[in-house]
């Protein structure tokens, strides 16, 4: 594959994303929903392959086909404990959307400050979301600076990858705020399952078939097929890895902000089962692109490398090995630009407004629209810093953000949870897992992934104990909930009147 | 059982996905050990999820 080729790729499909960001325009938004949230008008189908291309992304390919390189197939068990995870959006997801539309919530973080009348856990939320989502980024775009490399052999630096990706990613929040990202994040969405999965046909293939690729894997690296396997699965490393991914739907506002956008709770059901069918062939197509390399290319100095060495084999026809190529990076793209935006909408609403009272909305946005290319140019410092093993690195980012599980199970499920009770879990978890991180992740044996949502759970229900719920913001919380989902209760009566006397 | 209550088929997938490739499938080195079983799990999230969901199609929009 040569470099003109690939630079001519990038150009192309720059020119059709710019194109379809610029056709998702819809006026200028001038409120804050509307251009974080698409005035809530977001349909199921675009919020299907938006949700999946921001939660799948570099790392998956990249990441995902390394860990199992590296791993084995305890890389398949992690990601279906994350896809598992995803089921809460069936049980939470309701929720958020009704609360959401209710108080007209930007942020989740607003809405925890809400619920728990509390401005500090709205502050504390947006600003541990940032602490742990920067480095995350930072994976992402590491993630497209050693495939351009990978591919290229050299003649594509990292930086200029990790560079090329920023802009992109800045200039499509910038064209119409979610808008354009979703659209964009649809285009590359559809592109990348159907070329991954022509990829890994013809990998297998060339390997000899599905059965010759797993004889070949028995044989020679039979402990690639069990769990722990190679060594890298322990059942601790497994946990520490799994439970933070676990709670992601939830946890990670770039996601959970999500479950405010659909134009109904129909729509919200085509994205949750749209995301799952398309995660499925996602997660399936990565870990069998690792088990590949693993057969076909045993020595490789590092496991990241797993994904450009078969993109550039002989079995992967250059111009398909290119579209992926773009694919991966244009996901990559499209989870950084997510998370800039609701990053951006976490800092001007919940700690800019909050410590400034009284600004319009329109100010708010201004000071949103500025906070993107700052966050942006903090990954990209981040990236540079070239850390090892990709996923691991954005696991870290999970374990902090596991922080904000106990309040958000908290806000729907406990009516005697407190705003002091929610602060000092948020605060107190997200330092914890910091100090772990520093001093070698690991406490009685056990990693910060484990220890995580013990710790905030233990620091969320003591605390709320022995202090007291805002009874009246509570009440109101949990009233609106019932008033806007029982809805559903009296079209489904009406329906079975009307069946039953037909 | 209502609809919801189903959630918790779910998380018994979920604590399958930990105990079962971990101790019965640890010595099964072929793929139809662990590989088969954590796709038919993702499988089943699917089934159950289709199925959990269902009463959001009849929510009124507003």
């Amino acid at each position: 594959m040569t470099e003109s080729l690939i630079w001519w790729s990038i150009a192309i499909y720059l020119l059709i994303a710019i194109g379809i960001a610029i056709m998702s325009r819809q006026g200028p938004s001038e409120s804050m929903s509307g251009y974080f949230l698409g005035n809530r008008q977001m349909n199921g189908f675009v919020s299907a392959l938006s949700y999946s291309a921001t939660t799948y992304s570099a790392f998956m390919m990249v990441g995902l086909a390394g860990l199992t390189y590296a791993g084995g197939v305890g890389a398949l068990g992690f990601e279906i404990i994350y896809f598992a995870g995803v089921s809460l959006v069936a049980v939470f997801g309701p929720k958020f959307w009704a609360v959401g539309k209710k108080f007209g919530f930007v942020t989740p973080s607003e809405m925890l400050g809400h619920r728990y009348n509390s401005k500090h856990v709205a502050m504390a939320v947006s600003i541990a979301s940032c602490i742990f989502l920067i480095p995350y980024s930072a994976v992402q775009l590491a993630g497209v600076g050693y495939l351009l490399q990978g591919i290229t052999d050299g003649a594509i630096t990292f930086t200029t990858g990790v560079v090329l990706a920023t802009v992109i990613a800045i200039f499509f929040s910038y064209i119409a705020g979610i808008r354009s990202v979703m659209w964009t994040d649809s285009l590359q969405a559809i592109m990348m399952i159907v070329a991954s999965t022509l990829v890994a046909f013809l990998v297998i293939q060339g390997l000899g078939g599905f059965g010759a690729l797993f004889d070949t894997l028995a044989t020679e690296h039979p402990q690639s097929l069990t769990v722990p396997g190679p060594g890298l699965f322990s059942f601790v490393t497994f946990l520490g890895l799994t439970i933070p991914w676990f709670f992601f739907s939830i946890s990670n506002p770039q996601v959970s902000q999500r479950l405010f956008m659909p134009s109904s709770l129909r729509s919200m059901r085509h994205m949750l089962i749209g995301f799952l069918v398309f995660g499925f062939i996602y997660t399936m197509v990565s870990v069998l692109w690792g088990f590949s390399a693993l057969a076909a290319f045993p020595s490789l100095e590092r496991a990241d490398l797993a994904t450009p060495t078969l993109l550039a084999s002989e079995f992967v026809p250059p111009v398909l090995g290119v579209i992926v190529m773009i694919g991966i990076m244009a996901a990559a793209v499209s989870t950084i630009d997510s998370i800039m935006l609701t990053l951006a909408s976490m800092v001007s609403r919940d700690v800019y407004a909050n410590v400034k009272p009284n600004v319009s909305e329109k100010r708010q946005l201004l000071v949103g629209k500025f906070v993107v290319p700052v966050i942006a140019l903090m990954a990209l410092a981040f990236a540079e810093l070239q850390l090892d093993l990709i996923a691991v690195l954005s696991v870290a980012a999970s374990s902090g953000l596991v922080a904000m599980v106990p309040a958000l199970i908290g806000a729907f499920y406990w009516k005697r949870g407190t705003g002091v009770g929610a602060l000092i879990s948020v605060v107190g978890t997200s330092v914890f897992v910091l100090l772990m991180y520093a001093t070698g992740n690991s406490l009685l044996g056990l990693p910060a992934g484990v220890w995580g949502i013990v710790v905030a759970s233990v620091l969320f229900v003591g605390v709320s104990l022995a202090t007291k719920p805002h009874q009246a913001t509570t009440d109101a919380f949990f009233a609106a909930i019932s008033e806007e989902l029982s809805k559903k209760r009296s079209t489904t009566t009406d329906q079975a009147t009307k069946e039953a006397t037909a | 059982m209502k609809r919801s209550k189903w959630i918790w088929l779910v998380w018994a997938v979920v604590l399958l996905s930990y105990l079962v490739p971990y101790t019965l499938l640890s010595g099964v080195a072929l793929w139809y050990g662990s590989f088969l079983f954590w796709m038919l799990a993702g499988l089943a999230i699917i089934a159950l999820n289709v199925f959990i969901t269902k009463d959001f199609e009849e929510h009124s929009n507003d």
